[in-house]
């Protein structure tokens, strides 16, 4: 099976293409990348066929594209794949406006291909434990979900996780579509409110998007949830940041810390002090799960209303931190 | 100085361990549950008081520990007697009680301290120490949890805890801790949204409130009598713009014990604990009796006792209306 990387602008791109060539059957022929200096770099260090132009790449007969571009570009990248009849696994969030997310589905359904967003951690067997744990009423009635996705600013990876025309936005945009799917798939429920403080607290003088954010939603079922999505953690941080989620509930209490498998590292080289991690690695399940869909012609088991549903939550945000109130949200799709 | 305790439930037990490390005298103990006053005056070895306005007269300072909607009339009782006053948070249930007490203290020109506890744990001090010397920069988000199982006393006794009219409910005699601290750190607050779930049966209830400050940081805090018996999580993590601080109850403290058995019987309400030597209940009081015998001014003012109260007020509107509380 050949499958293609169209733009390595997001760092998860570096992980994929190892992933990738770690499936059995699986030849990753290659990845665009249209800018030329960025384009002969990576193809240095990973050793990987570059190719300049998009459709370069798309010519190449491929079985399907991961879509790794800046947010904002998604939907160029998702209209050229689907055109080519790609099925496509798109980086998250699905775009940077609810309409490009909109013609992302529209170009998929007119040209008959299926469209994957990139959760990585519905693969994560803790939050797979979790869901159980919920489902199973162990917990009895949820009360909430304290859930915490704060990080560092991944500028320094990628300068355009901080530019707005490129990104949407700013840590509001990369990191509450993470929580706002996990609370989507485990309760099997909508975010029908949002309450949402989105501010530049952390780097005023740096850059332009928010890297400050507290939410607090309700689902369709009555649970509450709080979303961090900050950057909150400084760049000498032990690792990148956090995935938690502590669900409360009448009959009991589950934490989860999905990354709490870690031993400390003192090291000379990079952070003086780090986690490093030994959980399985839930991109490379996600990955398998779109080969997977691929080689059996099934759909993936997440798509594009997950990546559509999650951007909503982040839209009522960015409009509630306007409003200073809350913002309901109609069930739609 | 002569020291009367009012109210002998778990605050007064607590309060008179606190007074016995200091060089006050404690004269004695009145409270309305007089067989729960003569055990705690027989343990402490002091003298039980039949009546309040004797209690009064025997003593200076009165620490009052009776449940929060007694506040009110037992300071205003003790101002009236010219006596100098510890008080149990929440100062009192509404926000006008609350400025009748500290007005009528300040007219009898007695001392009125509101033991809001939380500033003399040595983590959230410290913290605030780090915080002001600049160590973290300027405040972006703040994060504090405080989530206990529901109160629960013993056979017969009266749970005025989960009785709203009486204590404020979990919103106001829990978080307002956190509301404090966050205050403290991080000034006026500004906007307030809260969300509350309950129980279908009994007491459990967990909320979450988001504070925004008028110097621009945000807060989360969690607040709740929604675990299993006898666990109590508190935590803090308080970032900014160069560094951050992480606190959490599941590190481990310095001694862990772990025995075959453990008995069931213990307090109503879990108190969180310290160190071994630092009680945080005994710094409270030896400060705000140092305070009162040196004429020095408090750490913690009756009006920040106030102001707390007042956004845990705020937290209980939005939670009512569904709306952003602006203050």
């Amino acid at each position: 099976m050949r499958i293609g990387i169209l733009s390595f602008a997001h760092l998860h791109a570096e992980g994929f293409q190892a992933g990738l060539r770690g499936i059995p059957g699986v030849e990753l022929v290659g990845f665009s990348h249209e800018v030329g200096e960025e384009g002969r770099r990576f193809a240095a260090q990973f050793d990987l066929r570059w190719f300049p132009r998009h459709r370069d790449l798309l010519a190449e007969g491929l079985d399907g594209v991961l879509v790794c571009s800046e947010n904002s570009r998604h939907l160029e990248l998702v209209q050229m794949a689907a055109e080519a009849g790609l099925p496509i696994l798109c980086e998250k969030p699905i775009e940077a406006t609810l309409e490009a997310a909109r013609a992302i589905r529209s170009a998929c359904e007119n040209n008959g291909v299926p469209f994957m967003t990139a959760f990585p951690m519905r693969f994560a067997p803790s939050t797979i434990a979790l869901r159980k744990t919920i489902q199973g009423g162990q917990l009895g009635k949820i009360y909430g979900v304290n859930g915490v996705n704060h990080s560092e600013m991944p500028d320094h990876h990628r300068p355009w996780f901080a530019d707005k025309a490129l990104a949407g936005g700013g840590a509001a945009m990369d990191h509450i579509v993470h929580l706002a799917d996990l609370l989507r798939w485990q309760f099997d429920a909508e975010v029908v409110e949002v309450y949402a403080e989105l501010d530049n607290l952390f780097y005023p003088q740096q850059v332009d998007v928010d890297t400050a954010g507290l939410l607090l939603v309700k689902l369709s079922n009555g649970v509450q949830a709080s979303i961090d999505c900050s950057w909150s953690r400084p760049k000498w941080y032990a690792r990148w940041g956090h995935l938690k989620m502590e669900v409360v509930g009448e009959r009991g209490l589950s934490v989860l810390d999905s990354f709490a498998q870690h031993v400390h590292l003192y090291s000379r080289s990079s952070r003086p002090y780090s986690w490093a991690g030994f959980a399985p690695d839930s991109g490379q399940a996600m990955l398998e799960e779109f080969i997977g869909s691929i080689r059996e012609k099934r759909p993936p088991c997440v798509g594009w209303n997950d990546g559509y549903q999650a951007l909503r939550v982040v839209a009522a945000a960015y409009e509630s931190a306007a409003s200073h109130q809350p913002v309901a949200l109609g069930i739609e799709g | 100085m002569r020291v009367g305790l009012v109210g002998s439930g778990v605050m007064g037990e607590v309060h008179a361990a606190g007074w016995r490390t200091t060089a006050a005298e404690l004269v004695g103990v009145y409270s309305q549950n007089a067989a729960q006053a003569e055990r705690l005056a027989e343990e402490q070895g002091v003298k039980r008081f039949d009546g309040l306005e004797a209690l009064l007269k025997a003593v200076d300072i009165v620490d009052i520990c009776v449940p929060t909607y007694a506040h009110k009339a037992a300071v205003l009782a003790a101002a009236r007697a010219g006596k100098h006053i510890l008080c149990e948070k929440p100062i009192a249930l509404s926000v006008k009680d609350g400025e009748e007490m500290i007005a009528a203290c300040n007219a009898a020109g007695v001392r009125l301290f509101i033991a809001m506890v939380l500033r003399f744990f040595p983590q959230y001090r410290l913290s605030r120490q780090l915080i002001e010397k600049g160590q973290i920069g300027s405040l972006g988000v703040m994060r504090l949890k405080r989530v206990s199982a529901p109160p629960n006393w013993a056979e017969g006794g009266d749970n005025w805890y989960t009785d709203e009219a009486r204590s404020g409910g979990m919103v106001v005699d829990l978080m307002i801790h956190d509301f404090d601290y966050a205050r403290w750190l991080a000034g006026g607050v500004e906007r307030v949204f809260a969300r509350l779930n309950r129980a279908e049966e009994g007491h459990g209830q967990y909320a979450q409130v988001i504070l925004r400050h008028k110097s621009g940081p945000m807060a989360l805090i969690e607040g709740g009598w929604a675990y299993p018996k006898g666990m109590f999580r508190t935590s803090l993590d308080i970032s900014g713009t160069d560094g951050l601080i992480e606190w959490s109850s599941d590190s481990a403290g310095p001694l862990q014990t772990f025995t075959l058995s453990r008995d069931g019987n213990g307090a109503g309400v879990n108190i969180p604990v310290a160190g071994l030597s630092e009680d945080p209940y005994a710094l409270e009081i030896q400060h705000a009796y140092g305070a009162i015998v040196g004429n020095q001014p408090f750490e913690v003012t009756a009006e920040d006792g106030l102001e707390a109260l007042r956004i845990a007020l705020a937290a209980k509107q939005s939670i009512a209306t569904g709306k952003a509380v602006s203050l």
